[in-house]
């Protein structure tokens, strides 16, 4: 294996170079940084439910879907990339994912600490430091390999990634912008300052090797991964890659950190329909607001539901909500506290 | 039958790649074993294979996504695509739920006979599943 520490790049090469090095069989450690922005989708994902791509496109912000899983991020050079190609067989690799990610994390949580920054391992694939996520991560089977992609986050853009995501209205926009800010940290944010960027860099590099071991250095891309990436760059920079997901809408939810989700919620009750739009930490409700067409009565107390069911666990809503209606003598026609339930399901 | 906490029906047969196949003459319906399910984690997303494709025992056929980790599943038969369960694309999780019910992935016809694989009784099985479950500490 060889250490890649290619710095800055061109934002396609940052996603192409690490697709490309399976299909060389080719194992290595790439350090790089995108020279511009862009977002970038979960394999998975359905780029126009998580994207505003006409957005994305007026400004001149291309989008990618990568081979890697989780979900739509706003990426720019503010952010240094670690992307681990690894052989599956390599004796280095662990049984099960949990355990990879576990292993291998351990050097950027080891780069974050020796800045000052108390970074430590959350599972699945989150590094936090004081509650706060500080790097995000994820990873796929490429072939015979395992790939490994994250990021020290030096300073964040939280206004574009919240203007990026395709949300239902502003109302969640302002929701997710607010709960990025609140649950998302930087290098700059925990230390006051910046550091060095060569550093940063070197930092990456001398804790990877306490887990990988010394590996000798490379600084430019050679021949035949350029070949290799320019073939995957006319199928994978392609709007027909970028489009080829299409998944049936379900109500929205993004994924601030692991545990902690902004979602909205539909649910046709034979009353109307429930619309909620919650904000889940670690399984209870951190905050919540309901509107739709059902009819409640009295009116006001609505605000006073959404009060009680604040701090509550999913098993909890239905018999919170049902004490609810007894204490406040509630009539909601065609609308049941099993119907609230299902909608926070 | 159970092996410690997990399901294995006797009717099906099983690989080492966690899977499952129910023979029914020509054609076998497959799936991921109650332990490869619990393995996996809470599975996000499942990639159904396109009917008409041609599957291999052995290869890759179809991805999976649990823990932002996009892992692919190995074919536990050699033939074609007959029918695939679009249901796991829309709720992945019934994988997890239900994994030899709802959670089926696809129906093959097969293209000769599948080989090495297990039933829940052999102890050979038994011997293996107790492996897994050292090495990933399960």
């Amino acid at each position: 294996m060889k250490l890649y520490r290619l710095e800055t790049v061109s934002w396609s090469d940052s996603q192409l170079l690490y697709h490309a090095q399976p299909r060389l069989d080719r194992e290595g450690l790439n350090l790089l940084s995108p020279g511009s922005p862009y977002v970038c989708i979960g394999y998975f994902q359905d780029v126009a439910q998580e994207v505003e791509v006409d957005l994305c496109r007026q400004q001149g912000i291309p989008i990618f879907r990568r081979e890697v899983g989780g979900g739509a991020v706003f990426l720019d050079g503010e952010q240094l990339f670690y992307q681990l190609v690894i052989h599956r067989d390599n004796p280095l690799v662990p049984h099960g994912w949990e355990a990879f990610y576990r292993r291998f994390l351990q050097a950027p949580i080891a780069a974050y600490r020796a800045l000052g920054i108390p970074a430590e391992y959350r599972p699945v694939n989150d590094i936090v430091a004081n509650g706060r996520k500080i790097s995000g991560n994820g990873a796929a089977e490429i072939g015979d390999y395992y790939v490994l992609v994250g990021n020290l986050i030096v300073d964040f853009d939280y206004e574009m990634m919240a203007r990026v995501l395709r949300v239902p209205d502003e109302k969640f926009r302002d929701k997710v912008y607010k709960t990025l800010q609140d649950n998302l940290s930087t290098i700059r944010r925990e230390l006051g300052y910046l550091p060095p960027r060569q550093k940063l860099w070197d930092l990456l590099a001398a804790k990877f090797a306490e887990v990988l071991g010394r590996l000798p250095i490379e600084t430019t891309v050679d021949a035949d991964w350029r070949a290799e990436v320019d073939a995957l760059a006319a199928d994978m920079l392609s709007d027909e890659w970028l489009f080829s997901k299409e998944r049936r809408p379900a109500g929205r939810k993004v994924t601030i950190r692991a545990g902690v989700q902004v979602e909205q919620r539909m649910h046709k009750a034979p009353g109307g329909l429930i619309r909620a739009l919650v904000e889940r930490q670690d399984g209870r409700i951190a905050s919540l607001s309901f509107s739709g067409d059902f009819f409640l009565y009295p009116a006001h107390k609505l605000a006073d539901l959404e009060a009680a069911l604040t701090g509550v666990g999913l098993a909890e809503v239905e018999p919170t909500v049902a004490r609810f209606y007894a204490e406040h003598d509630i009539q909601s026609p065609g609308v049941t506290p099993a119907d609230f339930a299902r909608v926070l399901s | 039958m159970k092996i410690d906490k997990y399901e294995f029906p006797d009717e099906l047969l099983y690989d080492k790649e966690h899977n499952w196949v129910r023979l029914e003459g020509d054609v076998a319906t497959i799936g991921m074993t109650d332990f490869g399910q619990d393995l996996a984690g809470e599975i996000v997303y499942a990639e159904v294979p396109r009917v008409g494709r041609e599957i291999t025992q052995g290869d890759p056929f179809m991805s999976l996504e649990s823990g932002k980790w996009v892992g692919r599943v190995k074919a536990i038969v050699t033939g074609k695509i007959s029918e695939a369960n679009e249901e796991i694309e829309w709720e992945s999780t019934v994988i997890n739920e239900d994994p030899y019910g709802m959670g089926w992935f696809a129906k093959v016809a097969l293209n000769g006979d599948p080989l090495g694989l297990l039933k829940a009784t052999d102890p050979e099985f038994a011997a293996f599943i107790a492996a897994e479950r050292e090495k990933y500490g399960k």
